[in-house]
């Protein structure tokens, strides 16, 4: 059966602005999006250009977005897409600049993956001895004990050192829609994973400050997108909360987040009800107050102004039940 | 013209293991990769890597079971290298962050693999080379590297017997860069885009092994090119060993677990030459589902597969349309490995000062003429390190060598030339062309008359290609004319292929003629060695096997 393919086009040399092309190929049983811009290229259009290496959904190289939505072409099966959507309409990711036709500028990724220092911080003891010397006959070499146990949040299907770095969590990542500087989800999850790495020995918590710094894990708006859009099953949303209980259970609460989340739990704690001006100043201080007159104002014109005092619910004693036992379940 | 005292092209393992001994130390040393370095091919590897741990095994037997793989073809005194070296680069990379499986003691689990003797796969599931890639890049971040990515290597630059640097072409905005360095080291993996149905990368072209040809640096052995037994049936993408390692059967069309037949002590375990010669006889001879014979995990459980092997099961019912947990996939030999390579010595260096290889790239060769399974991530580390250090000693001594510009500019000239052709060839079907020959005619089973179609087909690819024209004329991000540089070289790779094949009228691991079934020690063991004469045709040359503890034996499974 014919199809077609309708391409983003745009190369810097020649096009004032982006436009679409239109392609129409032949498909086959199995035929992959991949399948088919190569299939255009080579044939047809040898200009169209595209990033592909793996074509094994591994590598990372071929994520653009697909009728709309970001995903890895080589593991995009044609026959679907043409059912629901009567064609293959590609473009660039987004979130990151064009450089021509569906291949954006990559570097702001990776220079966040960069800034969240990917690697193992300091060494554990047992583990820093130099085993490299050729080895005599029958000559073994004994190795450091790590149970299973410790690598429990790191091995597994859905976990975030399978991630491949292809940037379709950021492409579709609202967080970064709404602050370009924003970290994002990946660099985040790997953030998380070094974190959790039994290895590690930050022993400051450097990793989890800055990770706490503006622009950092608060700044997530917690849309679920990255889960929803990774081809590989892995969710960063989850790593960012599970960072976000981190902190706080270490007492890094300097920024605005953080404090946000422990004057919430403090709030309801102590009355069952959100002190929303109170909330608003353990978060911003002063100037945050100042920042959120305007909306203030706005609400008060709707009739829609906080009580300036809360009285306790009734159910209070549950509440405070209800807190001791998720204390107990912490120690 | 950019300078530096080490130019590390490509980024997979090899290349990053390299880049962080140096970087370690200090040394100015910046990598060159036609891709970003997590795309690397290295990040596909499957199964496992081995090293004896076990207090019941031993780098011995690591030691002899590799020697025996590669039919006695390898470099004893290289493997002794391989094996020795395993359990502390293994333990190295834990140290850098790599996460392995473990064992119930603690230790890092093992799964059996082909020709091995004892279980001493470590694997992370079944997505070893990722987890090791995207370790490794990691430690380069950490060590503040550079990275020149998406520039693509055109020639080695030499002076008088010296490497001094390389042409490099910048994908992203078209223009030349000559880069001058004391020390290169090329691991820029194999060349299996040389056939139709492959387990490997579309960037796998063997450019490495191309540019180093032309600078004259001999290539050995490449006539020996491993087709791995389970690759799925229409898209050949790999099905890792670590499948049959931890259990998996492989039928045929009456449900039979043919192997028994063909190595009845390892059956489905035995080395890779061995399984897909029994693979492709079964189809030849009218036992094959569709031209495909069965991988059946179902009897390991859905949690076992869930646990062990969860990229297997995705990628069987992503590209497959099959769920391994309920249907046995349907798979069939395809190209997957090249043991021959660049020849080195242990340490890296070839026969051009400054000038190193590691990786699939390079034939040090520990793989001789079949290469067991966990041996190449194995190779990567020991032998990327090895360079490294290496390069690190060379440089206290190495003066600067003097880079000739004019080298740029020939490359340059190159590429504006194709760009101007109105030929009408056009360098993808070419490409389609003359992998669908290799794969019909240099494959599996190899024979003489077969092989000269081969070479008539090159022959004739080679004087159409004078007539390749591209579409693409700009400058940013031109992959047209990158791919037809690219094809250029996978057409110098499978020449050189298939003339080796035809030269070696013998039957060795993964080369098997079948005008030639047996063995012949007496003739034929001994490397190939490949160089250009001045007029672009190639040439062939021998040299000595080392063997240093096993005398070659018949080898059976």
């Amino acid at each position: 059966m014919e199809f077609k393919v309708r391409a983003y086009r745009f190369n810097p040399e020649t096009d004032e602005k982006p436009y679409y092309k239109e392609y129409a190929i032949e498909d086959y049983p199995g035929m992959t999006v991949l399948n088919a811009l190569i299939k255009v290229k080579s044939e047809l259009d040898g200009t169209l250009s595209f990033r592909r290496s793996c074509r094994s959904a591994i590598c990372g190289s071929c994520a653009m977005k697909i009728n709309g939505i970001s995903k890895l072409a080589c593991k995009t099966q044609v026959g679907p897409e043409i059912e629901k959507f009567g064609m293959i309409n590609v473009e660039p990711l987004a979130n990151m600049p064009v450089i021509r036709d569906l291949i954006v500028d990559q570097e702001s990724f990776f220079d966040k993956i960069k800034e969240i220092k990917p690697y193992l911080l300091g060494q554990r003891e047992d583990d820093a001895h130099n085993s490299f010397h050729p080895l005599k006959d029958g000559e073994k070499i004994s190795q450091p004990v790590y149970y299973k146990s410790e690598f429990q949040n790191l091995t597994g299907n859905n976990d975030t050192p399978n991630c491949i770095l292809c940037e379709c969590c950021y492409s579709e990542c609202g967080g970064v829609v709404g602050n370009p500087k924003y970290l994002g989800p990946a660099a985040l999850a790997k953030l998380y994973r070094y974190s959790e790495d039994p290895r590690d020995n930050d022993k400051n918590g450097s990793r989890l400050v800055n990770g706490s710094k503006p622009d950092g894990m608060w700044d997530c708006v917690h849309c679920q997108s990255c889960e929803e859009f990774c081809p590989k099953g892995i969710s960063p949303v989850k790593s960012i909360v599970k960072l976000h209980e981190r902190t706080i259970k270490n007492s890094i609460t300097f920024s605005a987040g953080s404090k946000h989340v422990v004057s919430i739990a403090k709030s309801i704690g102590e009355t069952g009800r959100l002190d929303e001006i109170k909330v608003a100043f353990d978060s911003g201080g002063i100037s945050g107050l100042i920042n959120d007159l305007p909306m203030a104002f706005g609400a008060g014109l709707k009739g829609k102004i906080p009580p300036l005092r809360l009285k306790l619910i009734k159910d209070m004693e549950d509440i405070r039940l209800a807190y001791k036992e998720l204390d107990l379940e912490e120690k | 013209m950019l300078k530096h005292d080490v130019v590390i092209v490509g980024a997979g393992l090899a290349g990053l293991r390299a880049a962080v001994e140096l970087r370690k130390k200090g040394i100015d040393a910046v990598i060159v990769s036609k891709v970003y370095p997590t795309r690397s091919h290295s990040g596909a590897a499957q199964g496992g890597v081995n090293a004896a741990f076990d207090e019941n095994d031993s780098w011995e037997s690591h030691f002899f079971d590799t020697v025996k793989g590669s039919d006695y073809l390898g470099d004893q005194d290289a493997i002794e290298i391989l094996t020795s070296e395993a359990p502390a680069n293994i333990l190295d990379l834990q140290r850098m962050g790599v996460v392995f499986n473990r064992n119930e003691l603690g230790g890092i689990a093992q799964r059996p693999f082909g020709g091995q003797s004892f279980p001493r796969s470590c694997y992370y599931a079944d997505a070893v080379g990722h987890m090791m890639l995207h370790g490794l890049f990691d430690n380069v971040l950490k060590y503040k590297t550079k990275i020149l990515y998406e520039y693509f290597v055109t020639s080695l630059v030499t002076d008088n017997g010296k490497v001094s640097g390389v042409v490099a072409y910048d994908i992203k905005t078209g223009k030349f860069e000559g880069i001058a360095a004391k020390a290169v080291l090329f691991a820029t993996g194999g060349y299996g885009q040389v056939y139709s149905s492959n387990t490997n990368a579309l960037i796998n072209t063997g450019d490495g092994m191309a540019v180093s040809i032309k600078a004259g640096v001999p290539l050995m052995d490449m006539e020996f090119v491993q087709f791995h037994p389970t690759t799925l049936k229409s898209t050949g993408i790999l099905v890792t060993e670590g499948a049959r390692g931890e259990g998996a059967y492989l039928l045929n069309s009456l449900g039979v677990r043919f192997m028994s037949k063909y190595a009845p002590k390892a059956m489905e375990l035995a080395p890779r030459d061995v399984v897909a010669r029994a693979e492709q006889t079964e189809i030849n001879e009218g036992r094959g589902v569709d031209g495909a014979i069965l991988l059946d995990v179902r009897h390991l459980g859905k949690e076992r597969i869930m646990e062990r092997l969860p990229q297997i099961m995705q990628l069987s019912i992503d590209f497959e349309g099959v769920n391994p947990i309920y249907e046995p996939i349907p798979i069939r030999p395809g190209a997957h490995y090249s043991m021959g390579g660049i020849k080195t010595d242990y340490n890296g260096r070839t026969v051009l000062e400054g000038y190193y290889s590691a990786g699939e790239s390079a034939c040090v060769s520990v793989h001789g003429a079949n290469r067991l399974g966990g041996n190449s991530l194995l190779d990567t580390v020991v032998f990327g390190r090895r360079a490294g250090i290496d390069i690190a000693e060379y440089l206290k001594n190495a003066t600067e060598s003097k880079f000739d510009e004019l080298a740029v500019r020939k490359d340059e000239e190159a590429f504006e030339k194709l760009k101007k052709s109105s030929g009408k060839e056009r360098h993808g079907l070419l490409k389609s062309e003359l992998q669908e020959e290799m794969r019909a005619d240099v494959g599996v089973f190899r024979e003489e008359s077969a092989m000269q179609r081969a070479l008539d087909k090159i022959t004739e690819l080679k004087e159409r290609a004078k007539n390749i024209g591209v579409d693409d004329k700009s400058k940013t991000f031109n992959t047209d004319i990158v791919e037809a540089f690219e094809f250029d070289n996978i057409l110098l790779i499978a020449e050189i292929i298939a003339r080796g094949a035809i030269l070696r009228k013998e039957s060795r691991g993964a080369h098997y003629r079948t005008d030639f079934p047996e063995r012949n020690d007496e003739n034929w063991l001994k490397h190939t060695l490949a160089t250009l004469d001045g007029k672009g045709n190639i040439k062939f040359d021998f040299s000595e096997v080392a063997i240093t503890k096993f005398k070659p034996q018949p080898r059976t499974y």
